[in-house]
């Protein structure tokens, strides 16, 4: 199960390729939200907007239980556990956000012509919410090398005559 | 530096590795309103959608193609990643060029009311080759660690492995692999002997230092590391080691480095194997055997 989660049948980590649909999703529901209250795209673009909320959500509700799948594996001591907190706390935050965002359009987004001010706000707090949370993601794949060459540590691994000198004794 | 900040490295982020996810989300919302228009009445403002989404991913694609191109550009020529890292260049040129078209032939279709049918097998199309070359770029990162660790690295990398030969040797059993001068402070060397053993030099406060390059964690590429005084940091797991005896400074790694004696002789530096680790020719006894022979290297 857990290697199922994490991406291992798949030769990717499962998480780190879900992630993107909502990453690039809502802020792009942000930037078709402004342009509605701009009076530009009307209600093609409201329609857009919760297409976009909609789908992202899809694919966050999916990457949950696999980024927590990689967390778990993260050892205590390490300082990217910490960051995978924070990163859990406030992907949790927004994905709440995101999910209130869409119950808010669900009436209206067939017909209105602009988005009303708390869905555009909510919007906005997923935004800037998830470019902290993705950059710490990113920072935990970039900095600290979680889930990065995983599965194939014995494949990798040159023999050091250190090893053949462990191998002789054992 | 141009280069450095297409890398990313002011943000401690490959660049464009955060680019990519808006053309990979945009494409995907672009083909997921062309689908339901197909099926919702009216479907007018879903293929505006679907265009629009389309023009912005199209748009943030040849934004990341900059700095992607780049990252293909630093893979060293003779690693294994560079085919994964070309087929996924081409890909993308592949998809970009599909929806270009796509592109312009929607702009003239946008008070169509029923979904135009090539423009969606174009659509089909480039989500397929997305797919595909995000998988490949996902593996890029991954499975061989590119861009990992990249920001804490500020000299050059290696561009290509340095390839010896323990048959070639000066009389005293020395392999000479490059001039001295080659090698500037901080910089790195990737030495292959014999397809046996890999190595990296580096050159530390004058000093050279040549120990094994896959870190024995999970195997990253020490000659792509970064280094403080003595210590050698594996861009992956961030792993140190002391580079003058191996032992490990820092984990995850738990097994020392194995390190290999180098000098400098007449401005070519020469590193010497153990005997365990020459070809096992009918000479080799486990005792050193001298050859007579010219260095040679490139």
């Amino acid at each position: 199960m857990k290697n199922f989660l994490q991406g291992k049948w798949l030769g990717h980590p499962l998480h780190g390729f879900l992630v993107h649909l909502p990453v690039a999703l809502w802020p792009a529901a942000l930037a078709f939200d402004l342009l509605t209250r701009a009076g530009i795209g009307g209600n093609a673009f409201v329609q857009t907007s919760f297409y976009a909320i909609g789908l992202g959500l899809a694919s966050a509700l999916l990457a949950i239980p696999t980024g927590l799948a990689d967390w778990l594996d993260v050892k205590r001591e390490n300082p990217a556990w910490k960051l995978g907190l924070y990163h859990l706390i406030l992907n949790s935050i927004l994905t709440g956000a995101a999910l209130i965002n869409l119950g808010l359009r669900i009436n209206t987004f067939q017909t209105s012509a602009s988005v009303a001010l708390v869905p555009l706000s909510l919007s906005f707090l997923c935004t800037v919410l998830l470019l902290v949370s993705g950059y710490l993601g990113g920072r935990l794949v970039y900095n600290y090398g979680i889930s990065v060459a995983r599965a194939s540590a014995e494949k990798r691994r040159q023999p050091t005559p250190m090893d053949r000198r462990l191998d002789r004794r054992n | 530096m141009l280069r450095n900040l297409l890398q990313g490295k002011f943000l401690q982020y490959p660049l464009h590795t955060l680019l990519v996810h808006f053309p990979i989300g945009l494409f995907g919302l672009s083909f997921l309103l062309d689908s339901l228009a197909w099926f919702v009445q009216p479907a007018n403002a879903l293929l505006r959608g679907a265009f629009y989404t389309l023009a912005a991913g199209l748009g943030m694609a040849l934004l990341a193609g900059i700095p992607g191109l780049i990252d293909w550009a630093t893979i060293r020529i003779d690693h294994p990643a560079k085919k994964t890292a070309t087929l996924h260049l081409l890909l993308n040129l592949a998809a970009v060029g599909f929806y270009l078209l796509n592109f312009f032939l929607r702009r003239g279709t946008l008070t169509a009311t029923t979904p135009p049918l090539f423009p969606f097998i174009l659509s089909v199309i480039g989500i397929g080759l997305v797919s595909v070359s995000g998988y490949l770029g996902g593996r890029l990162v991954y499975e061989n660690g590119i861009g990992v660790g990249r920001h804490r690295r500020w000299t050059e990398v290696p561009r290509q492995t340095i390839y010896a030969s323990a048959q070639v040797t000066t009389p005293s059993g020395w392999i000479p692999v490059a001039r001295a001068g080659s090698l500037k402070e901080g910089e790195t060397l990737r030495v292959q002997v014999d397809g046996t053993t890999v190595m990296a030099i580096a050159k530390l406060q004058g000093v050279f230092y040549a120990f094994q390059e896959f870190c024995p964690h999970r195997g990253g590429p020490l000659s792509e590391g970064s280094f403080q005084s003595e210590q050698v940091q594996c861009p992956w797991h961030r792993s140190c080691f002391d580079v003058r005896i191996g032992q490990v400074t820092r984990g995850p790694a738990k097994v020392a480095l194995q390190t290999y004696p180098v000098m400098v002789w007449a401005d070519t530096l020469h590193v010497r194997l153990s005997p365990e680790f020459l070809p096992k020719d009918k000479g080799n006894t486990g005792q050193r055997q001298e050859k007579k022979r010219e260095p040679v290297f490139s």
